[in-house]
């Protein structure tokens, strides 16, 4: 059984269609990225399988169960870190998880006991009777992280889960997704992000305009686009980009004063193009490399109208 | 869902919502001080015993008490995502509001037996009917506090919108409800209006139990707060459902 079923799903606000038809599944224990533009589907998609909204039509599964006629059932298999913080911050940090562990039926033994285990994995016991409101942004993050824990779920629903935090509270967080695939969880991750999401996610759905525009893992998406490989050189001297555009093979090229990215579906033809240009000007190449498609190449690829 | 869980889980929000809420700023505003001075503003200066105020300081302070958690807690939590987090929990969304509910109807109980400890002790006042008393408080303030949970549906995460739409109904209410003037010494059209005001039936219970003059017949004010309630908490029910499929 798949941990997350979405079959047609579909949601109308009004006139507007937020969602359209989409379907796809989360195998258990994989992580699921979940990327798309500004208002393409993603947080109304998510409102739904987390029960916050029903859809209009299809249905979405969370272990077998509906979440709209076992909404109660779904939603006790389930995690959520929404993108706001949405912690109580007159609480100390033990007494919201405290309370996260009351609101989904845990005894108070157990609570007490999830409550001591995920504080120390975060690091932040010795802070457990401290108010949320003096905790910093990364504290407050993982805070929220371990709310989301407590009833130990199976699927973890992550919004921006280390939007805005710095390098330290992010590498710890993104360590501790991988940590929870590990033991068998399900997470299904909205991510801004490309790097992360190409670090962390077994596969990644792209959503655009209400519609699933792609369904592969990192590297099979990277894939279908080829034709946006690229050179990257860095030349001794300072030259201006126009000098490169009579260089054979280059689709588009980025970058200023010595280091410069040409775009291409031929890089081997590019190269020896860089390289006379190079000669006939007098200049060195400090450095050229290529460079296969990013996941953001291919997001922008997909969601500006190459594959729609 | 079994009935067990849900009062569990309603229970939890309400303690956690007695914890944090209760000393908020516009609670204590709009929950005690916006009555205590509206209701001094009337009584200072006029020649009548305290014990005689007594049941329309009471009314008005279950009124106002029990009818502001909802209001100050629910936008509250809509603007720090909290509310949400109620929502996606294993919880249907009547033990959520039913939390709530529980939150404002133990602010209105709890202020309202000050007054009464404060009364006795200090005034002499004379309970007449103490089950009678204690049952129109009880009622009242779950009737209230269901009110303000029907007016915190309204889709906004400023407190001070719900606040102010609330005020609108809340204030005129208590001039016809014969807090301030005897129902009696209302026009006819007063009088009438008096019939439609859920006040008018908790202060005619606190007459009662206070051993003063009152309208109506016992069963009939406890019958009419709980249909007021009944619709109260359905309208509130149906609206906060609304809300969820628009948002």
């Amino acid at each position: 059984m798949d941990a997350i079923n979405v079959i047609n799903l579909t949601k109308y606000f009004g006139q507007l269609c937020a969602v359209n038809e989409i379907s796809f599944s989360v195998r258990k224990g994989e992580i699921f990225g979940f990327l798309g533009p500004n208002g393409a589907g993603k947080t109304t998609t998510v409102r739904i399988l987390s029960g916050l909204t029903s859809p209009t039509s299809g249905s979405a599964k969370i272990l077998g169960y509906d979440v709209k006629h076992h909404a109660i059932e779904a939603r006790k298999r389930i995690g959520i870190v929404p993108e706001v913080s949405n912690l109580y911050e007159e609480y100390s940090a033990i007494d919201n998880l405290l309370f996260t562990g009351e609101l989904y039926g845990i005894s108070r033994k157990r609570r007490i006991e999830m409550a001591g285990e995920l504080l120390h994995i975060f690091g932040l016991y010795e802070k457990r009777n401290e108010k949320v409101v003096k905790f910093s942004k990364g504290m407050k993050r993982q805070i929220v992280l371990s709310m989301a824990l407590m009833h130990e779920p199976d699927v973890l629903f992550l919004d921006e889960p280390t939007s805005g935090l710095d390098v330290h509270s992010s590498r710890k967080i993104k360590g501790i997704i991988t940590g929870l695939r590990e033991k068998g969880i399900t997470i299904f991750l909205t991510t801004h992000l490309m790097e992360e999401a190409n670090q962390l996610c077994d596969r990644i759905a792209i959503i655009d305009h209400g519609k699933i525009t792609a369904i592969d893992t990192p590297e099979g998406l990277k894939g279908t686009i080829e034709s946006v490989q690229s050179v990257e050189v860095t030349f001794s001297e300072a030259i201006t980009i126009q000098a490169l555009k009579d260089i054979p093979g280059v689709a588009k090229i980025t970058g200023e004063r010595t280091s410069f990215r040409l775009y291409t579906a031929t890089p081997k033809v590019v190269i020896k193009g860089v390289v006379t240009f190079a000669d006939s000007k007098g200049l060195e190449i400090m450095s050229i490399n290529t460079l296969g498609p990013t996941l953001e190449d291919v997001f922008v690829e997909i969601t500006e109208g190459g594959h729609r | 869902m079994s009935v067990p869980w849900e009062a569990g889980r309603a229970w939890a929000i309400a303690k956690k919502d007695m914890r944090i809420y209760y000393l908020k700023p516009p609670t204590i505003m709009f929950g005690i001080f916006f009555p205590a001075f509206l209701f001094l503003s009337f009584a200072v200066g006029r020649n009548i015993p305290l014990t005689e105020l007594i049941p329309g300081l009471m009314a008005i302070t279950v009124f106002f008490t029990s009818s502001s958690i909802g209001p100050v807690v629910i936008p509250w939590e809509r603007r720090t995502g909290s509310f949400e987090r109620l929502l996606s929990a294993p919880v249907s969304l009547i033990s959520v509001l039913a939390g709530k509910t529980l939150a404002g109807f133990f602010f209105g109980v709890f202020i309202a037996f000050l007054i009464i400890i404060f009364g006795t002790v200090f005034f002499g006042l004379h309970i007449v009917s103490g089950p009678v008393l204690f049952i129109g408080v009880a009622l009242s303030a779950m009737t209230f506090s269901c009110l303000g949970i029907l007016f915190s549906s309204i889709p906004t995460e400023n407190v001070g919108n719900v606040m102010m739409t609330l005020n609108f109904f809340r204030l005129p209410l208590i001039f016809i409800s014969g807090i301030f003037m005897p129902l009696e010494s209302l026009p006819p059209v007063g009088q009438s209006l008096s019939m439609l005001s859920p006040l008018t039936y908790t202060h005619d219970i606190f007459l009662y139990s206070l051993g003063k003059v009152n309208q109506y017949p016992l069963p009939v004010d406890i019958g009419i707060l709980i249909f007021f309630l009944l619709f109260f908490l359905s309208a509130a029910v149906l609206l906060h459902m609304k809300n969820m499929e628009k948002a």
